[in-house]
């Protein structure tokens, strides 16, 4: 297994295979530029939440440029990692059933649950594989190694989109995601010493 | 009508986070759903979310909220006639 491509988004930058991203904004407005820069013409994503945002972008980054972009695909699975998964919308939520001003806003409701950045992944790129979320106190090398893959142990997933993506508000957000493929010609190994050497944050 | 018109597109682009449109182009007889503005059911929720706050307008049964929701036109007018705030 092999890492063929990885990406680092934070709020005042954004990197591909260790190289930045050209971008100018900051923050939140960040995303947007990269969403105008790569995505393009995904209107839905102004509807999404800050994790899933995070998310989707990050992924364009990564398989952008891939043969058969939007061939619709099972074997190709999505596993991201998270601390506080959508606490960011939640709070929004929260506001909206605030005693005094109760109107629950159904479509911040939908973006209450961990795993729909997984699946706004998966419907964006037309993949049908495994979709996971996981919600850990931090980023354990160790841990996503081992279950990305014991994803691949179903016989039909050879690639995945998967890492940590974390966004607890529109100032602090950080994405560390890769695409990792079974048999790839060329990429890193797929293990924790690499996870190391290519996010300084986890030596 | 008109004054009413203008507020309820904003709102609606306000509420359904329809990025980087202006009321100048949502038509105000243009279907909101299919064709028109391609709103999925979620944003429908949204719109009977509006009106009750926005106007004090509670849509109880779908196929009220199928016959209100036709256009901004349609929205407006039953506004118009039904509005407690």
């Amino acid at each position: 297994m092999k890492i063929v491509r990885y990406v680092s988004i934070r709020p005042d930058a954004a990197w591909l295979n260790g190289v930045p991203v050209p971008v100018e904004s900051k923050g939140l407005a960040l995303l947007t530029d990269l969403y105008r820069l790569h995505v393009k013409d995904y209107p839905k994503f102004f509807k999404m939440d800050l994790l899933s945002k995070l998310g989707v972008v990050a992924t364009e980054l990564l398989v952008e440029d891939e043969p058969g972009r939007f061939d619709p695909r099972e074997d190709r699975a999505v596993l991201l990692f998270s601390r506080t998964g959508p606490l960011c919308n939640d709070r929004n939520y929260q506001h909206t059933i605030a005693e005094g001003e109760y109107f629950p806003s159904p479509a911040l409701f939908v973006y209450t649950l961990a795993n729909i950045v997984t699946g706004e992944i998966a419907i964006r790129n037309k993949y049908a594989g495994d979709t996971t979320a996981y919600e850990l106190s931090s980023f354990s090398p160790e841990h996503f190694v081992a279950a990305v893959r014991a994803a691949f142990d179903d016989r039909i997933t050879t690639s995945a989109i998967c890492g940590w993506a974390e966004a607890p508000d529109p100032d602090h957000f950080e994405a560390f995601m890769m695409l990792v493929q079974q048999d790839a010609p060329d990429g890193l190994p797929f293990c924790e010493e690499t996870l190391r050497q290519i996010n300084p944050n986890l030596r | 009508m008109e004054e009413l018109i203008k507020n309820l597109k904003l709102q609606i682009i306000e509420a359904l986070n329809l990025e980087g449109m202006t009321p100048d182009q949502i038509d105000d007889n243009a279907p909101l759903f299919g064709d028109g503005l391609g709103l999925d059911s979620i944003d429908v929720l949204e719109l009977i979310v509006l009106m009750e706050k926005n106007y004090g307008i509670r849509l109880t049964s779908p196929a009220e909220g199928k016959q209100v929701f036709q256009s901004v036109a349609v929205m407006a007018d039953y506004i118009a006639k039904n509005r407690k705030k």
